[in-house]
């Protein structure tokens, strides 16, 4: 009986060595595997334990703060909520999204790039405070942004051409990131997706502000310029197919210069065709299509913009007949944009043709007031010649002057632009109207997009880029 | 040294861990607590020494490790509690109490533990009835039917019946243990005794079964089982029993999960988690995440995340079922493996006083009982680290839950007992060997 039970001993001690064992491997050899799964919100919960920094908005004021909570910090958004698409939520419960998680090491003050102090901190054994986070975003444009959006569909963008600093991003339907651990379940089946950062991440089909790169590719290789004569008899026929203006007018004989006011579409199909399939999608990767633009966000915020099929992007080298390159020409076919790539379009005509890298972030402050970050304009894209630049220049100012988009003239201030009028099939529009103003010294580039509308983006858009725009020039600093 | 005054030393060694603890505690979360606890926290040193002061009278020769050990588990596992929840630190206090009680009432009524082979029977159908009480009574907590509401209380009768189970089986195995042991015909070339005998454990097989089906519960079938594999083979010393024993066992389980939805899910969640992570698994992977934070020594006693900013604890059940996950947490690798050392400290001076007894119910029933107590810290232990399949199932002295405490603190009232009487017989005083035999 006494070796029976000497045995079962035994057996007790392996199974309870087995579980020290395991132990082992869970608390020491796996702890970081476990520590960085995604599943795992542990890291998230005790960040809350430390003091974030403040996102700050270009004039300095404050657009997300943080306040202390029985122990844990909780952000305040004490000018509502500006830009909670692209600032992201902060939840334990849901992780976080946009400018939160992107630059959560500099707000929780664990960056290596914030130096020496914190590591003298860690060796006090204090917690980290949080570095602030100045953003381009300039508030009062962001607000005016938000503003001409209330009650629609859609997104703004707005942009210095110059340095690629975003001066506003703002997209409707929005949320409150205070609630999104409340409401979660609502937003996040929300038909109107108000979780969606739709300037960076809303793929629309531009329409006709397209043609301000077909224009470029045109005018840079030399197939066209302001001048060239077109006749155009309502009806563009091509590959068994034909293409033709919107709401079915006929405009006759026309130059350039005047098919691009009016938006004249089987003049841009035409000159699809003469620039052919290649050169065409060449001159759209210039401009940056079928590739993510490098603004610094979390993957999956920003998408490329460029042909779609059922399984996402199309290869450049994608077929195409020249039915599919007349109606890609006029920004239809399986075109779709993002609001952030044609507000780099416009920037492009604005900046004689290069594009600058765009960025939202202006410095890292740390908690003891050192800047240890500060944003420095690059380029991205040389787009097309500053000559077809100055030419694109003027023809867009036509459009504003005279053409489709006359509803974004302001007093005072030359602005140049371009509307866009996608239809889709429900019988409602995608209304678009992108722009840059001054005209001869441009300081900002603005995007709108309208989903869901009855009617053109000269008459819904261009209202809105031009408000937009007043707001902006009116304020004492842009980035 | 007596074993009174080495019982005394140690409590004072417990007693001085204890304090270390409550005081990490206090010091890391004073703005939540109230200094009123202090006060529960002498009563809790009161009930140690009036069991001490009741050992020296009536037990004075037994085992001086047993009682040290269950205050410094006890002692454990209300800092925990009260850290994590103060409000039902005071209702584990009271339980510890009742508790107390209960192991006082134990000694004075049975006084000598050879009287409760008599009763065997009677014992043996009380454990049964409280195992049918609870499978037609019982209400469901958490998926597993083990609880029953009476008097405004949810009792958890299984760990009483446990007791009652292993008191019946010590007596009965000793009884038939030659018949069992002896094989009368072979089949395919291996021994085995009278059909007759192999009953018992077709018995406890349909019981183990029963439990599953109806209860819902892996941990307390297999606890059962085990037990009883366990002491068939300490009786007979044949391994014919175990492999029996468990084959049947596994074929239980297997259809258990094949019909019991609630056994299914623990069982695909410990094979593979991070599916159900957002569903079945968040408990588990919450326990895993929680356990991995705490790294080699912790955060300290009161120190871990351990709480969400709305005093939410990560791991649901993590005073009860998952009270280790936040030992492990705040103490790190170093204070989980000592817990568990001491664990096996416990079990191994139960099955020392197995050896050391002088009868063959004395021997079964120590070592039946520092089994159930070994196989359920590891069942528990081994379930919330993801060794085993998950099983609700409490950590003997240290989980949130008064049936727990009180069965468990009775079950070393009957350790202490056994090895009382055995050092008596083995080497005690005229005078301790004539009131021994009083008793009787």
């Amino acid at each position: 009986m006494n070796r029976a039970m000497t045995k079962v001993f035994i057996i007790a001690t392996v199974l309870f060595v087995a579980l020290i064992v395991n132990l082992t491997w869970i608390m020491v050899v796996r702890a970081q595997w476990f520590q960085e799964r995604p599943e795992n919100k542990r890291a998230i919960a005790k960040e809350m334990k430390i003091k974030r920094g403040d996102i700050l908005g270009f004039d300095g004021s404050v657009m997300a703060g943080s306040r202390r909570r029985s122990g844990y910090y909780h952000r305040t958004y004490p000018q509502g909520t500006l830009a909670p698409q692209l600032l992201g939520y902060d939840s334990v419960r849901y992780g976080r999204s946009g400018v939160e998680s992107e630059l959560n090491a500099d707000l929780t003050g664990q960056s290596t790039d914030l130096g020496v102090q914190s590591w003298v901190d860690r060796l006090l054994g204090r917690r980290p405070k949080g570095a602030d986070v100045k953003l381009t975003i300039v508030p009062a444009v962001q607000k005016a942004a938000q503003q001409a959006l209330q009650g629609q569909k859609g997104a703004i963008v707005a942009l210095d051409p110059t340095t690629g600093a975003l001066i506003a991003s703002a997209s409707a339907p929005s949320y409150d990131p205070a609630d999104v651990e409340d409401q979660w379940s609502r937003l996040s089946t929300d038909t109107g997706a108000p979780l969606l950062n739709r300037p960076t991440q809303g793929l629309y089909a531009p329409g006709s502000s397209f043609k301000v790169v077909t224009a470029a590719v045109g005018l840079g290789l030399g197939k066209v310029t302001p001048d060239t004569e077109f006749v155009d008899t309502g009806t563009y026929v091509v590959f068994g197919g034909k293409v033709t203006n919107y709401g079915g007018a006929v405009y006759g004989p026309n130059d350039f210069t005047t098919a691009l006011t009016y938006s004249i579409n089987t003049t841009f199909a035409k000159l699809g065709n003469q620039i052919g399939r290649k050169r065409l999608v060449a001159g759209m990767q210039e401009f940056g299509f079928y590739e993510t633009p490098p603004l610094p966000l979390p993957a999956g915020e920003v998408l490329p913009s460029g042909r779609y099929g059922k399984k996402g992007l199309l290869a450049p080298g994608a077929f195409m007949d020249p039915l599919d390159v007349a109606w890609a020409a006029v920004g239809q076919e399986r075109l779709l944009a993002t609001p952030l790539q044609m507000a780099l379009v416009a920037g492009s005509v604005a900046n004689g043709g290069r594009i600058m890298k765009p960025y939202y972030l202006e410095e890292i402050v740390t908690a003891t007031g050192g800047v240890v970050r500060r944003a420095k304009p690059e380029q991205w894209l040389v787009a097309m010649k500053p000559q077809t630049a100055s030419e694109l220049s003027i023809m867009m100012q036509r459009v504003v002057n005279a053409g489709t988009g006359t509803a974004a003239a302001l007093e005072g201030i030359q602005v140049a632009g371009k509307t866009g009028t996608a239809e889709k099939g429900d019988g409602s529009n995608l209304a678009w109207f992108i722009a840059f103003a001054p005209a001869d010294d441009p300081q900002i580039a603005v995007a709108v997009v309208i989903e869901d509308s009855q009617s053109t983006g000269g008459e819904v858009a261009a209202p809105l880029a031009a408000a937009v725009i007043k707001s902006a020039l009116a304020q004492p600093a842009l980035p | 040294m007596s074993r009174r005054n080495l019982e005394l030393a140690f409590l004072v060694l417990a007693g001085a861990v204890s304090t270390m603890a409550y005081v990490s505690v206090y010091a890391g979360r004073f703005r939540e607590i109230n200094s009123v606890s202090i006060v529960y926290g002498l009563v809790f040193v009161g009930i140690f020494l009036l069991l001490h002061v009741l050992m020296r009278v009536l037990l004075p020769q037994a085992d001086p490790f047993l009682l040290p050990i269950t205050a410094l588990l006890a002692a454990i596992g209300l800092t925990e509690i009260f850290r994590i929840r103060p409000s039902l630190a005071l209702t584990q206090g009271q339980w510890l109490l009742v508790g107390a009680g209960l192991f006082i009432l134990t000694v004075l009524l049975v006084r000598d533990h050879m009287k409760l082979d008599r009763y065997r029977y009677l014992i043996g159908a009380v454990g049964l009835a409280l195992l049918v009480v609870t499978i037609v009574l019982g209400t469901t907590i958490n998926g597993a039917k083990l609880w029953i509401q009476a008097f405004g209380f949810s009792i958890q009768p299984s760990e009483f019946a446990k007791l009652a189970i292993v008191i019946f089986l010590a007596g009965y195995l000793d009884d038939k243990k030659v018949l069992l042991s002896v094989p009368t015909r072979h089949v395919l070339g291996v021994p085995l005794p009278a059909a007759k005998y192999f009953g018992p454990l077709l018995v406890m097989w349909i019981f183990s079964l029963a439990m599953l089906v109806f209860m819902k519960d892996f941990g307390m079938a297999l606890l059962f089982m085990s037990i009883f594999v366990a002491l068939m083979y300490m009786a007979t010393a044949r391994i014919v029993y175990v492999v029996a024993g468990f084959g049947l066992f596994a074929a239980a389980a297997a259809i258990a999960v094949a019909v019991v939805p609630h056994v299914q899910d623990r069982f695909s969640v410990w094979l593979d988690p991070w599916p159900y992570a957002a569903t079945t698994g968040y408990q588990l992977l919450q326990s895993l995440f929680t356990l991995a934070d705490g790294g080699i020594v912790g955060a300290g006693f009161g120190r871990g995340f351990l709480l969400y900013t709305n005093r939410q604890p990560v791991v649901p059940d993590l005073q009860t079922d998952f009270i280790f996950t936040a030992i492990a947490n705040e103490m790190g690798l170093i204070g989980a493996a000592g817990v568990i050392l001491v664990y096996l400290l416990f079990v191994w001076r139960g099955f020392r006083i197995a050896v050391y007894a002088p009868d063959g119910f004395s021997k079964l029933l120590a070592a039946g009982l520092a089994t159930a107590f070994a196989l359920q810290t590891f069942i528990i232990i081994g379930g919330v680290t993801r060794l085993i399949p998950l099983t609700g199932i409490t950590l003997p002295f240290v989980s949130y839950g008064g049936s727990s405490i009180t069965a468990n603190l009775m079950l070393v009232a009957l350790l202490l007992m056994v090895s009382n009487r055995s050092n008596i017989i083995r080497g005690g005083s005229d005078l301790e060997r004539r009131r021994l035999a009083e008793r009787g």
